[in-house]
């Protein structure tokens, strides 16, 4: 049971689902909220770019097309630790468990897509805990196009239109989305994701998560 | 491999390498109260007279993000952290849209506050310095920097005579102390401690603040001038 310690000081767990967009991740963090919560434990959840304070002024940014690379990168930045220090943490000290739909991975990906460096913006979020678990949802792109298209439409700043890729939305798309998965190749052995392959059902999905996470519970350390 | 990318990490290219801009890059730095406008004011309208194309610019002051902080701190909502990195995005969004545009078609940019305004007052909050400066990675450097070093005293007494010192000013985040006032002390005194250090570390050029206005002015309009000539502009 020694491998289940935490990563972190903190009394609670800190788990992760990641991935692109359409990957599934909302689903998923409802179900295992739910299931989680069913026995008893305390959950909080917390979604990517929601924090009070800045959230709002990234999406009318975005609207007014504002953002150049490094003020784009900068918010994100802003928001996470706004986040993190009120909800987040606090959550974890008081022995919660913290489920997040994206992490810093997600901005490590985007940014480093949009020609930051990468040190630079690892330097950004070195001082976020290490997540106990972090599940990536990995989804081959034109099974994402697919998804995305038949629910929300291709938006944007998902399709990288901003970066300059392409001015064809579809093709924009498929490169941007394509470099944000190459960036999630490498993030999974050094961040050490449980890489999940996200075309299987809704139901196996949880069903993994659900097991890493009850082998997590079953050594008792947040009883 | 790892060594060399820490050596990297910690190497601030931008802000320690000449740039290579037709313009000139003008900053004054120090706590309010030293006089850092007045200076700026008085160094624009010379320019101006005499013909110079000038843009002045100043902290906090974004489009983009500067309501939000000016709210934000109404409010006492933001941690060190999220501060500091609000005060980024506002650098860098000035940074990028107004700095270096006017620097590239050759203008004299007026800083009023630049990076060093981060440094100071984010270490002082306890933030690491390391952080905030790979932070603030992106600026370019000054072709002139003057600080205004002030007792926090005499600050105290030129900003606070018919107010008292504001929240974050007067580093109220921090719990030093329950009295603004005496927490305003003690927080200045780390920002122009902080101060004091970049004036090696980034070569910025100490003035005393408690020096008359035109003596002041007639020194930094002396230094303007050699750094206008070194770039082959006669004024």
């Amino acid at each position: 049971m020694e491998k289940f310690k935490r990563k972190h000081d903190y009394e609670g767990l800190l788990i992760v689902i990641e991935g692109t967009d359409g990957s599934g991740k909302s689903t998923q963090l409802d179900l295992l909220k739910r299931s989680i919560q069913d026995q008893s434990y305390g959950v909080m959840v917390s979604e990517w770019k929601t924090s009070r304070l800045i959230a709002n002024v990234i999406d009318d940014a975005k609207d007014r097309n504002l953002l150049n690379a490094t003020t784009y990168s900068l918010l994100y930045a802003a928001d996470f630790a706004d986040r993190l220090e009120n909800q987040i943490i606090p959550a974890l000290k008081s022995g919660f468990i913290v489920l997040l739909d994206r992490y810093f991975y997600t901005a490590l990906a985007r940014d480093v897509v949009r020609g930051q460096d990468i040190d630079w913006v690892k330097n950004l979020y070195e001082y976020a805990p290490q997540p106990d678990l972090t599940f990536y949802l990995d989804m081959p792109v034109d099974t994402l196009l697919k998804r995305i298209i038949g629910t929300t439409g291709l938006d944007y700043y998902e399709s990288g239109r901003d970066v300059g890729f392409s001015t064809d939305f579809y093709k924009s798309f498929e490169i941007y989305q394509k470099k944000c998965l190459e960036q999630y190749d490498w993030m999974k052995k050094e961040y050490d994701f449980k890489s999940i392959d996200g075309t299987k059902t809704i139901k196996e999905i949880h069903q993994i998560m659900q097991s890493e996470v009850q082998k997590i519970l079953d050594t008792g350390i947040l009883d | 491999m790892w060594q060399c990318l820490n050596r990297k990490r910690q190497n601030l290219a931008k802000l320690t390498e000449k740039h290579n801009l037709k313009g000139t890059l003008v900053c004054v730095e120090g706590i309010d109260g030293s006089g850092k406008s007045t200076q700026l004011a008085l160094l624009r309208d010379w320019l101006k007279s005499i013909g110079q194309d000038v843009i002045f610019t100043e902290w906090n002051s974004s489009p983009l993000i500067s309501q939000t902080t000016k709210l934000a701190k109404k409010k006492n909502l933001l941690s060190p952290r999220t501060f500091s990195l609000l005060h980024a995005v506002d650098f860098a969004d000035r940074l990028k849209q107004v700095i270096a545009p006017a620097l590239k078609a050759g203008f004299i940019v007026l800083a009023d506050r630049y990076a060093y305004t981060a440094f100071a007052r984010d270490a002082a909050r306890g933030v690491d310095p390391n952080w905030v400066r790979n932070v603030y990675d992106f600026a370019i450097k000054p072709d002139l920097a003057i600080y205004f070093d002030i007792d926090p005293k005499d600050a105290m007494e030129r900003i606070c005579f018919n107010r008292a010192p504001k929240f974050y000013e007067a580093g109220m985040d921090l719990k030093l102390s329950s009295d603004p006032y005496e927490s305003y002390i003690i927080f200045q005194s780390r920002v122009i401690k902080e101060y004091n250090a970049m004036v090696d570390e980034f070569g910025l050029v100490k003035l005393n603040a408690m020096d008359s206005i035109h003596s002041k002015q007639v020194k930094i309009r002396e230094m303007l001038k050699n750094v206008l000539i070194e770039k082959g502009i006669e004024v």
